[in-house]
């Protein structure tokens, strides 16, 4: 594989804060609940002003950390971090058009830094609790060892999340079949999916067993 | 019992100070089943705590020890 092209032309987002807030607030508010909080481990006793800040810090703290881990979580890298997604996020830099992610990804048509999350969750509010649930429980069967391989897509894929893009593309509009009542109907009612037929797969199956050639 | 309630508050605060230090897979699943839990958990017993020295009785004179 050639080395990917450096420059500060190639960063996304292009301009970084200087500060990550989201991750420097829940420290800073969590470093006197620690003072705190020792002070009354030594003591066994806190005075009434130090027994509430050591009550209401550490919560605090936690509901910052807890917006820090909603939106960092978003990130492509937190996603590959576990070991059975490795695979899959490395599959998405191939420049191949092997699979549905990789044409995304390498084209820039998602958001570079948060495609694992642009496709895997639907939109608004909800759409966030949704993938944030469904990632509570992938922690689940990673700490637990309850997945199988080839990994496989709990349910049916939600086209909403590709229509949210597509549907009012003219070159989408254009192509005959997309045009057809009976195709149109069949994708709604989720009988088939964009993928397989029409469409390569959303991520190769090399990448879906683990990185292992499949058997 | 209040000591026992600052170590597991100690602990959920080390948890979140690693994964802001370094968020990945690990340090966030750290962070919701083992930080949360324990916090929550040192919250009960301070709450026990301050209800058995009185806090939560009418005209109550508790200490906040």
């Amino acid at each position: 594989m050639t080395p990917a092209p450096a420059g500060p032309l190639f960063i996304s987002p292009p301009v970084e804060p200087v500060v990550d807030w989201p991750r420097v607030l829940p420290v800073l508010v969590a470093l006197p609940a620690v003072a705190i909080l020792a002070w009354g481990l030594v003591r066994g006793r806190l005075p009434p002003a130090a027994g509430v800040a050591g009550l209401v810090l550490p919560i605090a703290a936690y509901g910052l950390g807890m917006l820090m881990l909603m939106e960092d979580s978003k990130d492509v890298r937190f996603c590959g971090s576990c070991h059975v997604m490795t695979p899959i996020v490395e599959s998405m830099h191939a420049t191949d058009d092997s699979s549905l992610a990789a044409i995304h990804y390498s084209r820039g048509l998602v958001p570079t830094a948060e495609a694992c999350f642009t496709c895997h969750s639907g939109y608004g509010i909800w759409g966030t609790v949704g993938a944030k649930r469904a990632g509570v429980m992938h922690m689940l069967r990673s700490l637990t060892g309850r997945y199988h391989l080839p990994l496989e897509l709990n349910g049916t894929f939600d086209i909403n999340s590709c229509l949210g893009c597509h549907a009012g593309a003219a070159t989408f509009r254009a192509v005959a079949a997309h045009q057809d009542p009976d195709v149109q109907q069949a994708l709604l009612s989720h009988a088939v999916t964009c993928t397989g037929a029409c469409h390569p797969a959303a991520h190769p199956e090399e990448a879906l067993t683990g990185g292992k050639a499949p058997s | 019992m209040m000591r026992v309630a600052a170590l597991l508050a100690l602990i959920a605060l080390a948890i979140l100070i690693a994964t802001a230090a370094h968020l990945d897979g690990a340090t966030a699943t750290m962070f919701s089943l083992a930080g949360m839990p324990a916090l929550a958990a040192a919250l009960g017993l301070y709450v026990i705590h301050r209800w058995r020295m009185g806090a939560f009785r009418r005209n109550s004179r508790a200490s906040n020890s």
